[in-house]
């Protein structure tokens, strides 16, 4: 009864949130579709993330995290949410993207790039991007829910043969996504990391999410078995990740002021300047500051309440993370307004609609994982 | 002090056995517990009770003041000390800064977490943990499970301990004593060896440097005094022509001075003064007037020093009508070329000095012909 109290709850608020975006929509397009981009992008990195967790599992062999590792397969359901999301939004390139424009080619730093920045092979590479990430999540989450069924210990090796070639796949697709839906908004400006530091977020924000939803179904006891030496090991790869979006972050900063370099520089600038400059100094305490002073100490890394509050924040940082790199080339300074809280209210509702028909897909574990119960014993 | 008991040692069959006598035991008897096992066993900190490790905050504080250390060394060397301006950027940046702190407060931790729990917490150098003399070594290593109650700052009571092991369920009993003084090479005489040998290099360090430093018998170190180079208005053999200054390649310009490419006064003639006629431009202008000028021409540019006599020579009278017909750019162009007996400026007055130098010849030329509607038409109060 409270669950389709939920549901219903949820859809009006998706419904709600669809007018609104519709009437967005109408009345500017390029607002519309820099919401559409940053909301899509946050809703896939999260996917994304699950999906290289998942397969980072099925690489090393992970033993402890197989009772947790339906969570993250579950999430990564969110890639396929977001496969139409990103047709759609190959719309938003002649109104937000310069390098569509013929007279962008007269600036020679564009016209430099025009063998990679243009529509037909940009749709070609959205399109490889989806099926190579379809293909991952038929083999890796597509396997995992018929080895429920038939209980064939084989799935595991297909999994590990094929994560190394995924690992490669997955590199090569990330730093497409950062290159093209971020990057290319200023398609004058180069960051060979770019890929890296989307990399970095688009972890952390799969692992926090893995997180919360681990914490909760462990609250409805979705989970026996799985205790405080589980959660522990999701804390510290939080711990660490905070840490290594930092490093390059700041490593990609550093650099670029450093040399000074006209077609590196003016990026920062445009988002130093002005409101931009609290904007980035509350990045800075929300994404590193306040989640690596919480989780030093060691039981931190295991309470409940304390790691759920983390990775609350560690997704809204994610998200301050995309906005400020995607909102400042609409030139009007940060914007809070009813445009950005319908795409909030849309999206958020959509997913987490999404989510819960996920999170009855299956068992709550991979029950036919021949590792299933070595996991369960797991202890640090 | 004679072989004084250092523990009790309970010995047991199974881990779980184990687990069971240290909660029959624990707070029943005076003394440190402790176990012995084969292998690890989850839980058992928690069942002794052992407090938690001070690494952990010991390695945040040492990161700490690592980063507080190295931040504030940066801003005195690069700040304060010895501001170098690299690359354009302020002296104050702090983004170089951050690799460093970050180098810094890892350093700081891992030497904390590293040397801290050797030697304060593990109590390194220790040559022989007085279990080692234990009989049931060889027995915890392979299959036994340990319980010992050591002591702990009090003599131990073995027969009570005893009876609260045997009671508990240990199989065996023994009591494991301190070991014997080792003689000479004991662990403190060693660590008085090291701290000595480290003295001494000290010594031997600052003995060498104030030595060569106050009584220079013989130069160590010339502080690269003896290299080979050229030096200013000395002869070199290192060119051919034997000078050791080189001229400037032709055509170099200095920096801050347009080169001058007038090739007569007919070519100056129609050259304006670029300078607005300000008291700064004029204060300049006189300046530049009184130190090169006026020697040869006079304070009032009218061709009478009191060098002219000594020399014989006859400098033009600025102030005569030939003189005054003269447009800005022909005499900006005598400055720079010289005239007759006159040497060219260049050298000595810049382009705009030059100029100012021109307007302050006007202001003389029109105050010593000054006309009648020069003198305000105002009645005399």
């Amino acid at each position: 009864m409270r669950r389709e109290g939920v549901t219903r709850v949820l859809a009006a608020g998706a419904a709600a949130g669809l007018a609104g975006v519709a009437a967005c929509f109408v009345s500017g397009r390029e607002r519309f579709w820099a919401n559409w981009i940053l909301w899509f992008l946050f809703l896939l990195t999260i996917g994304l993330g699950c999906l290289f967790l998942v397969a980072l599992e099925h690489l090393v062999a992970a033993r402890w995290s197989v009772p947790l590792r339906r969570v993250p397969e579950r999430l990564s359901g969110l890639v396929l949410l977001m496969a139409p999301a990103a047709l759609l939004a190959l719309f938003s390139l002649p109104v937000l993207y310069p390098w569509t424009a013929p007279e962008s080619l007269k600036d020679p730093l564009i016209a430099g790039k025009a063998a990679w920045l243009n529509v037909p092979f940009f749709a070609l590479r959205v399109v490889a991007c989806i099926g190579g990430w379809i293909l991952g999540y038929r083999i890796f989450v597509g396997g995992s829910l018929r080895q429920d069924r038939e209980k064939d210990p084989r799935f595991n090796v297909r999994a590990r043969r094929f994560a190394p070639a995924f690992m490669i796949l997955f590199g090569i697709t990330v730093t497409v996504v950062a290159f093209d839906w971020i990057s290319s908004l200023e398609p004058a400006w180069y960051s060979d990391v770019l890929g890296v530091y989307l990399f970095a977020g688009t972890f952390l924000a799969g692992l926090a999410a893995t997180t919360l939803v681990v914490l909760h179904l462990m609250a409805r006891g979705r989970l026996p078995g799985v205790g405080p030496d589980h959660v522990y090991n999701l804390g510290g790869f939080l711990f660490a990740f905070t840490v290594f979006w930092s490093y390059i972050g700041f490593s990609q900063y550093l650099l670029m002021w450093y040399a000074n370099m006209p077609e590196e520089v003016f990026w920062y600038k445009e988002r130093l300047e002005g409101l931009w400059g609290p904007l980035v100094l509350a990045l800075a305490v929300l994404h590193f500051f306040v989640p690596f002073f919480v989780l030093i100490p060691r039981d931190a890394k295991s309470e409940p309440r304390r790691l759920t509050g983390v990775a609350t924040l560690m997704l809204a940082a994610h998200w301050l993370d995309l906005y400020w790199m995607i909102f400042p080339v609409l030139g009007k300074g940060p914007l809070f307004g009813w445009p950005e809280l319908s795409f909030a209210v849309f999206f958020i509702s959509a997913g987490l609609l999404w989510l819960r028909r996920d999170l009855a897909r299956g068992a709550d574990m991979p029950m036919g994982d021949p590792f299933l119960r070595e996991g369960l014993e797991f202890r640090l | 002090m004679g072989n004084q008991p250092f523990s009790v040692l309970g010995l047991f069959d199974s881990a779980q056995e184990l687990m069971d006598a240290i909660r029959a035991v624990k707070g029943r008897v005076a003394g440190r517990l402790d176990a012995y096992t084969p292998y690890p066993i989850h839980g058992m900190e928690e069942a002794l009770g052992l407090r938690k490790s001070p690494v952990g905050g010991m390695v945040f504080v040492m990161g700490l003041i690592g980063a507080i250390s190295a931040l504030a060394f940066e801003l005195w060397t690069e700040g304060v000390d010895y501001p170098v301006v690299t690359a354009g950027k302020p002296v104050f940046s702090w983004q170089p800064f951050v690799p460093i702190m970050f180098e810094v407060t890892v350093l700081f931790a891992c030497f904390t977490a590293g040397l801290g729990m050797l030697f304060l917490l593990n109590r390194l150098p220790f040559f022989r943990h007085p279990m080692l003399g234990s009989k049931s070594m060889p027995l915890i290593t392979r299959d036994k499970f340990a319980l010992a109650v050591e002591a702990d700052g009090q003599d131990l009571d073995v027969a009570a301990i005893s009876s609260a092991l045997r009671a508990a369920g240990a199989r065996a009993i023994e009591v494991v004593e301190q070991p014997a003084p080792l003689g000479p090479v004991s662990p403190n005489f060693l660590l008085r060896v090291a701290a000595g040998a480290g003295i001494a290099c000290l010594a031997a360090g600052y003995l060498t440097y104030w030595g060569v430093k106050l009584f220079p018998v013989t130069v160590p170190m010339v502080h690269m005094l003896d290299q080979p180079r050229l030096d200013p208005q000395r002869a070199d053999g290192f060119f051919k022509d034997g000078f050791g200054m080189r001229m400037p390649v032709p055509g170099t310009v200095p920096r801050g001075q347009v080169p001058f490419t007038l090739r007569g006064p007919g070519d100056a003639a129609g050259l304006g003064n670029p300078l607005p006629r300000t008291e700064s431009v004029l204060g300049k202008g006189r300046q530049a007037f009184l130190t090169y000028c006026s020697v040869c021409h006079g304070a009032l540019a009218n061709g009478q020093p009191s060098m002219t006599a000594a020399y014989g020579a006859k400098p033009a009278n600025l102030m005569s009508e030939k003189f005054r017909d003269y447009s800005d750019g022909e005499i900006y162009d005598v400055i720079i070329r010289g005239k007759n007996a006159m040497p060219s400026y260049s050298a000595d007055l810049s382009g705009d000095e030059c100029w100012s130098v021109v307007h302050y010849v006007r202001a003389l030329q029109r105050a010593l012909n000054a006309k009648d509607s020069d003198i305000p038409m105002e009645a005399p109060k």
